[in-house]
């Protein structure tokens, strides 16, 4: 073995043994009657479990109330995020201080978060809801129509943060010349923003969206904290499916079959945002 | 509310330490157990034994309900136990047992002098029973009945009502614009799961019949149903279709709610002085579930199948649950399990006063699990979600109860 080799050796090692025997065994698992409650009686059932997750009508409405999540929450994260980053970058007193203040939630424990709402917008009990009613406003956060919406406005006031910690870091890289070309011409905020800052800072929304949007796949904790995903099936998401199905019905067979076709589904969707931003890059310089 | 008598205490001490079968040998038992109120009285017994004992040290490894299930299948899984003694729900313990997580006590049962398994609440032990072996013996209960605020009920001169149209009728009555006339918990799963099935016994219905045909969605089923999301409409707090076991229960300790159906032990908590309810401790009181069958739900004690020194798991396990620490465990304030205890006057006395006791006696006399088999635990939450919908207008009763049965069809497949 050459030297440059057994130098990577290590790391191809542990690599292995962290990563691809797990994805491997969990191949395995999904392509088998594996339940870990029947374990003398493990079966070969070739594609059985993908066919089952594909055609469960559960399976089905996570994966839709996920992607739904997904959108609705980076959506709304990505504006707020870039509209306050680019207050926060003109601000000239106590930027320091609103900045660390602004990051504060993301500190927090998304499981502790979720309690947290779950009584500020308790009808009942809650904070929230009380000084609402004071003014005659009754919202049911919970109910079938507004729980995931309630779910996303959660996530939305966790994760923001992030998106402003990311999009300051890149409007504060950006070079100024072009800023200062565009006030010469004459351009308002508004075009200086969409033709100039916008484009510029294409990279870093499409980092910031791919990461937001991985890690919102998996939201989960809300869900178990707050609504156990209902009402109904109302806010079951794709991560809490997989929990239940492995953890709490030790269907083990199923719930990898469920977490390949969440990877695909995950593979797809990155693979589409980055082709659309790559195109819409390359764009201009095609004219 | 209650006084620890030292003096009988003494007494039952020396003479449950007798019915021990002996001194055990040098043994650190680790037992995992759910963080209610039973464990702190647990605690505080196994004082005693571990002074009985010297050689023995037991180790509680303490947590909420959410974390149990995994961690004893984990440690069901290993070559070797990490508990020696496990606490499980009625839904787990057929698959527990059927799964070979569990050793079958019948031989410790019959070898431990004066331990009167046959003393257990019938509807209790028999969940501890699987293909006619003995898997778990009782911990306690946690029946469902009904509680009332008795000083409400007084001044509008209502009687505790005895059918589930009466119940209906009366929290309907009942709810003003400051007082909801029941605290529900429909949330999706087992809350609402549990909660319903009191509706559906009183209708006659079931999850299977005998023969283990599906009739979830029968016409007893719709109808229990209909009158669930009727008694939700009239008498529940709005906006309250996420609401648990936690939410129901402070708003009848904080005087927003009259009734609710709940766990029998909750009655204690919720008149005990200085405690959650504050100064309308002292006016809950319990009572049989309208329509007579009450849900059941049980914990029960069991010895895993790897554990290394069952003799040991044993002897702790029939010392904590034996009539005499049983009786002691009520009086602390436990979910009794026992009709020797159910039935004692010192009990009466010195724990809840008679009418709890017999309230309970009368709920335990007949109540059942929610269901059984070896997928109990996602039955469980196949239904309670269809229900959920139901009650939350995604889908009529019918269309509910169908989606259902077919989804309880599907998971059995």
């Amino acid at each position: 073995m050459q030297l440059k080799h057994r130098f990577v050796l290590p790391l191809a090692l542990v690599l292995s043994a962290v990563m691809l025997y797990p994805v491997a065994f969990s191949a395995w698992i999904s392509l088998h009657d594996y339940r870990l409650t029947r374990l003398n009686d493990v079966r070969w059932v070739g594609l059985d479990n993908y066919t089952f997750i594909a055609t469960d009508p559960g399976f089905l409405n996570a994966m839709g109330n996920t992607i739904t999540f997904v959108i609705g929450a980076v959506t709304l994260e990505l504006i707020l995020g870039l509209g306050l980053a680019i207050l926060l970058q003109r601000l000239v007193r106590f930027q320091n201080f609103i900045r660390s203040t602004l990051l504060a939630p993301m500190f927090i424990t998304p499981i502790a978060v979720g309690l947290m709402f779950r009584f500020l917008l308790n009808s009942e009990l809650g904070v929230i809801s009380h000084y609402l009613g004071e003014i005659g406003i009754s919202i049911d956060w919970f109910g079938p129509q507004l729980a995931l919406f309630s779910i996303i406005l959660i996530d939305v006031w966790q994760w923001t943060p992030f998106m402003v910690l990311m999009f300051l870091a890149g409007l504060e890289s950006l070079p100024k010349a072009p800023f200062e070309a565009a006030r010469i011409d004459g351009a308002s905020a508004w075009l200086t923003f969409r033709s100039v800052t916008l484009p510029m800072l294409r990279p870093v929304i499409t980092v910031a969206i791919i990461i937001r949007a991985l890690d919102a796949f998996k939201v989960f904790e809300y869900v178990f904290a707050i609504t156990r995903g209902g009402p109904g099936d109302a806010t079951e998401t794709i991560m809490y499916y997989i929990y239940q199905a492995g953890f709490r019905f030790f269907r083990m067979g199923e719930a990898a079959a469920a977490a390949f076709l969440l990877i695909v589904v995950i593979l797809v969707l990155v693979i589409a945002l980055v082709k659309a931003t790559k195109s819409n890059t390359e764009a201009p310089n095609d004219v | 509310m209650k006084k620890f008598n030292s003096l009988p205490a003494v007494t039952t001490f020396l003479s449950a330490t007798f019915l021990s079968t002996a001194l055990v040998s040098a043994a650190d038992l680790n037992i995992i157990i759910e963080e209610v109120p039973d464990y702190e009285i647990i605690k505080k017994l196994t004082e005693e034994y571990e002074a009985a004992n010297p050689d023995v040290t037991v180790t509680f490894d303490a947590m909420p309900f959410d974390a149990m299930r995994d961690k004893i299948l984990t440690s069901s899984l290993a070559p070797s136990a990490t508990y020696d003694v496990i606490i499980i729900d009625n839904p787990w313990m057929e698959e527990f047992a059927k799964a070979g997580y569990l050793a079958p006590l019948d031989d410790y049962i019959a070898s431990s002098d004066g331990y009167d398994f046959d003393d257990f609440v019938g509807a209790v032990s028999s969940i501890g029973v699987v293909d006619g072996k003995t898997y778990g013996v009782p911990y306690y209960n946690y029946a469902l009945g009904l509680i009332v605020r008795q000083d409400i009920f007084d001044k509008e001169g209502l009687e505790i009502p005895t059918t589930i149209e009466d119940y209906m009728e009366t929290v309907k009555s009942l709810t003003t614009d400051d007082m909801f006339g029941a605290a529900m918990q429909p949330q999706k799963g087992y809350k609402i799961m549990e909660e319903w099935k009191n509706w559906l016994y009183a209708n006659g219905g079931d999850v299977f019949d005998t023969d283990g045909n599906i009739i979830i969605n029968n016409e007893a089923a719709v109808k229990a149903l209909n009158q669930y999301i009727e008694t939700y409409k009239s008498a529940a707090p709005a906006n309250s279709l996420n609401w648990g076991f936690d939410e129901a229960l402070r708003a009848v300790s904080s005087g927003t709610a009259a009734t609710m159906l709940s766990y029998n032990w909750m009655l204690p908590a919720l008149n005990a002085e200085g405690g959650m309810s504050g100064d309308l401790a002292g006016n809950f009181t319990l009572h049989e579930v309208p329509g007579g069958k009450a849900v059941l739900g049980t914990w029960s004690w069991g010895v895993p199948a790897n554990a290394e020194d069952k003799d040991a798991a044993w002897d702790f396990v029939s010392w904590i649950s034996s009539p005499e620490v049983a009786k002691r465990r009520a009086i602390m304030g436990g979910a009794p399990v026992r009709t020797s205890v159910l039935n004692d006057e010192t009990v009466w006395k010195d724990g809840y006063g008679e009418a709890y006791y017999k309230a309970l006696s009368g709920i335990l006399e007949d109540a059942a699990p929610l269901t059984s088999g070896t997928n109990a635990e996602e039955l469980i939450e196949i239904i309670g979600t269809e229900l959920s919908a139901a009650v939350s207008e995604q889908k009529s009763p019918q269309e509910a109860l169908d989606d259902a049965a077919a989804a309880v069809k599907r998971a059995n497949r």
